[in-house]
């Protein structure tokens, strides 16, 4: 069978329910954010690890800080990549589902090891709580092997994808198939060290931010938050800089077919890499007020690089004449509008949240809660109820049409 | 069809079953421990007791590893399993339902980030602001299984979906609300008996005590609850469900069901009369039988789907067998048929697409992992073992095993056999080849 009849044969034959430029950007969009929360975890729980081995107090707080940042940054990344999980779903399926069988194994390895890893992560933050000194080490060290071991799955999983033509071959030993899903069959190192490297840039500039959220607290050391600060600059500039090496080995190292280097989604993701770059190197000054732009202008890159790493997946696929632009549409307004409205009322509900983490985290006491702040968090409990209201009132609805 | 994988002596599938069972109880955990959570901040506000909060801190640390570590994880493991053990029957229900995830998604992270701060700021921020947020996360959790529901549901009793091919017709089906009401009656149970072990913990005998004497009656009132919406579930199930849980239903699992639920609704009453003698271990083990009934209930729903992964659309080996005019597909039965499964499945190899007499056998084995894997192991032991099948039915020739082929179709749980007159006898060669073992 020709592959692209083979990818044609695969689809879905239910269409998709809305179109297809929609999921791709959410799907970019969600994974960005993902992809920023693994970095944070990577590289938070490398600091963890390295500032426990050190004597020094500076690094001994850093290090409690870090740990507590893990639980809540992998919590982060595990909930924002359910969405790009599902949205590729949507609109690759052939790619995701073969990739995924071809190593099933691996894909249920990568369950157990987050769960290891994850605990792991509890156990080296709670632990060390309780008792002091080195004897949880090593469950700080294994969280991190994990998270980087679960991050090679990923990497294959995701690399294995692009290459159909490659599938039979894998899966087909001559007259039989290897039915085990016990290899990795793809691995490519520029690629995987592009998603890994960004997280110690990422996580200098976690720790400027680290530095300009606590400036105000009474209860903090100025000392320890300058030099939080100054470290977080020059770890972000430094990774910013290596990363940008390692990006044009994976362009080198990519098909000459593609001309990815004239491709309008590289170039603005290489316009603005350098641009951060260029930023981060003028951070090192004042790492505190710079925290924020810094922040911003890397979320901006990496979603800008999302979509380059979108383009280059529309390139590989592109030579099966596989787009999602020709998904068959099967249009369903209206759980379209479920999830656009749910959606938008979310926002304004965990701006709520995160504004009271925001606003608490910046008082020594205890914080209280303003006039305006108690109206929104009543907003937020009253968006919630009508919602339940309306979507019970439109199941009854269709259940008295249906059955009644 | 995309490759199999195969899991010697257990199927991918019993992976996918044994992750959603640990599933149930952290996701049930999720939404309803914070009602509970509520009650005790609350009457701790109102009457001034401020050791209740020791509870909260507890509990809440429970609910957010237990249920946002484990609990997360293990739903994203049922996505995984889900793709890995029947990636045709996850695209389906993904094509037809993504905007509900999606939806469901935006309440995951209402959750997840009301927990943390929940957690974090207890003792942190004013009283009121805090139990904000715990109501957020209460009222905000419980759409996730208002959605959730509906998906699952779908795949028992997809309504009138076959028909109009939409969202909201096979996601409000027959069994839709019967099952929302036990599930969210039943989570209860459940909250109730993790908050005992919470209890377990505390230092304070008084605060163990009220603790204790709360939870059991929350307890009593969820299985009690439950027990009876259950009742009414299996009253609201299609006919074909009915008739398959009269003939497929072990006694095990009606035994499981029913015994976990007397022995909690016991556990719950002694634990109102006696709070103080509960210790870890029993609490522990209440949760185990807690599994067990929902474990056996869980099962049932698996097996009375049966042929299908999604009712009246797609068989349980992942091949399209009815039309589904509304949304523009047609069964691949009949194509199967004409052209035969291994010319039309992409992952078959070279050799194996024309049948001769000298690859009849490993053609046959090819057939039996496309169409009978999903459900039957190919080994001597595990679940519902084809050699130990063949041998008990007694297939000793081939042209017997065509025959029970043909008939396959008239077993109310068994998909019809798809394929040419030549694969289905190389199938029947590999069958009365298990037999001869």
């Amino acid at each position: 069978m020709e592959t692209g009849t083979m990818l044609k044969t695969l689809q879905d034959p239910m269409g998709i329910p809305f179109y297809p430029l929609v999921f791709q950007v959410l799907m970019v969009l969600t994974f960005a954010l993902h992809i920023m929360f693994v970095n944070f975890t990577i590289g938070t729980s490398a600091l963890a690890v390295y500032g426990h081995l050190r004597k020094e107090e500076n690094w001994k707080q850093l290090s409690k800080s870090m740990a507590r940042a893990v639980s809540v940054n992998v919590s982060m990344a595990m909930l924002l990549g359910i969405a790009p999980l599902l949205f590729v779903q949507v609109v690759y399926d052939p790619f995701w589902y073969a990739s995924n069988t071809l190593s099933a194994a691996w894909v249920m390895g990568f369950i157990i090891i987050m769960m290891v890893a994850y605990s792991s992560a509890y156990v080296f933050y709670l632990g060390r709580e309780k008792r002091e000194g080195k004897g949880f080490t090593f469950y700080g060290v294994l969280a991190l092997a994990l998270f980087l071991s679960a991050g090679i799955i990923m990497h294959v999983l995701g690399y294995q994808l692009l290459q159909p033509e490659k599938w039979l071959g894998w899966y087909i030993k001559g007259d039989a198939v290897n039915t085990s899903g016990t290899s990795l069959h793809a691995f490519q190192l520029p690629r995987f060290l592009h998603y890994i490297i960004p997280s110690f840039a990422m996580t200098g500039i976690f720790l400027m931010l680290y530095a300009w959220y606590f400036k105000n607290r009474e209860d903090m050391d100025k000392g320890y938050l300058d030099w939080v600060g100054r470290i977080g600059a020059k770890t972000a500039f430094l990774f910013t800089a290596m990363q940008s090496v390692v990006g044009f080995w994976w362009l080198l190292s990519l098909p000459g077919e593609f001309k990815f280097l004239a491709n309008p989604f590289f170039l603005v993701g290489l316009v603005l890499g350098i641009a951060l770059l260029v930023f981060l190197y003028s951070a090192r000054r004042d790492p505190v007020r710079y925290a924020i732009p810094s922040i911003l202008g890397a979320f901006v890159t990496i979603f800008a690089m999302s979509y380059t790493r979108e383009a280059l997946r529309m390139k590989y696929l592109g030579r099966f004449n596989y787009s999602i632009f020709d998904y068959k549409l099967d249009i369903d307004w209206g759980s379209t509008a479920l999830f656009l409205a749910t959606f938008v009322m979310g926002l304004a509900i965990i701006g709520y949240l995160l504004s009271v983490a925001y606003k608490s985290g910046r008082v020594a006491g205890e914080y209280v809660a303003t006039p305006s702040m108690n109206k929104w968090g009543s907003i937020s409990i009253a968006l919630l109820l009508i919602w339940i209201v309306l979507v019970a009132g439109l199941g009854v609805i269709i259940s008295v049409r249906n059955y009644l | 069809m995309y490759p199999i994988w195969e899991v010697p002596n257990l199927t991918a599938g019993i992976i996918l079953a044994l992750i959603a069972t640990f599933h149930i109880l952290p996701s049930h955990l999720s939404v309803s421990a914070m009602w509970f959570n509520i009650y005790v901040e609350t009457k701790a506000y109102k009457e001034n007791r401020p050791e209740l909060l020791e509870f909260i801190k507890k509990y809440s640390l429970l609910l957010l590893i237990f249920s946002y570590v484990l609990g997360s994880l293990s739903g994203i493991g049922i996505w995984y399993a889900a793709t890995v053990a029947n990636p045709r029957g996850i695209s389906g229900l993904i094509h037809n339902y993504v905007w509900g995830w999606a939806t469901e998604w935006v309440f995951f992270i209402i959750e997840v980030t009301g927990i943390f701060i929940y957690y974090y700021t207890l003792g942190k921020v004013d009283r009121k602001t805090h139990l904000k947020i715990g109501w957020i996360f209460a009222i905000g959790s419980w759409p996730t299984m208002v959605i959730i529901v509906g998906i699952l549901s779908f795949m028992l009793s997809p309504g009138k979906w076959p028909q109009t091919g939409s969202f909201f017709d096979g996601f409000f089906n027959q069994t839709y609300w019967s099952q929302l009401f036990m599930r969210t009656t039943l989570m209860f149970g459940i909250s109730a008996a993790y908050a005992i072990a919470a209890a377990t913990r505390l230092k304070n005998e008084e605060v163990r005590k009220f603790i204790t004497k709360t939870a059991s009656m929350w307890g009593l009132a969820g299985i009690i609850l439950g027990s009876v919406l259950f009742l009414w579930y299996l009253k609201t199930l299609p006919a074909h469900p009915q008739e398959l849980i009269a003939i497929l239903a072990p006694k095990t699992l009606k035994m499981g069901m029913m015994g976990a639920a007397g022995l909690l609704v016991l556990y719950f009453i002694y634990a109102n009369i006696k709070p103080l003698t509960i210790r870890l271990v029993p609490a522990i083990l209440a949760i185990v039988v807690l599994f067990g009934g929902i474990f056996s209930t869980e099962r049932m729903r698996e097996m009375i789907r049966k042929p299908y992964i999604i009712s009246q659309y797609m068989y349980s080996n992942q091949i399209i067998g009815k039309d589904i005019p509304a949304k523009g597909v047609s069964a691949e039965t009949k194509i199967i048929n004409e052209r035969g499964i291994l010319r039309v499945s992409p992952f078959v190899p070279q050799g194996l697409r024309d049948i001769n007499e000298t690859n009849l056998l490993q053609a046959g084995k090819m057939i039996a992992l496309i169409e009978c894997l999903s459900c039957h192991t190919l080994n001597e032991s595990g679940l519902r073992p084809l050699p130990k099948m063949i041998k008990r039915v007694g297939l000793q020739e081939v042209e017997t095993a065509q025959g029970f082929l043909d008939g396959l179709g008239e077993y109310p749980y068994m998909p019809t056999f798809a394929g040419t007159a030549m694969e289905k006898k190389a199938l029947a060669t590999y069958l009365v080849s298990l037999n001869k073992q």
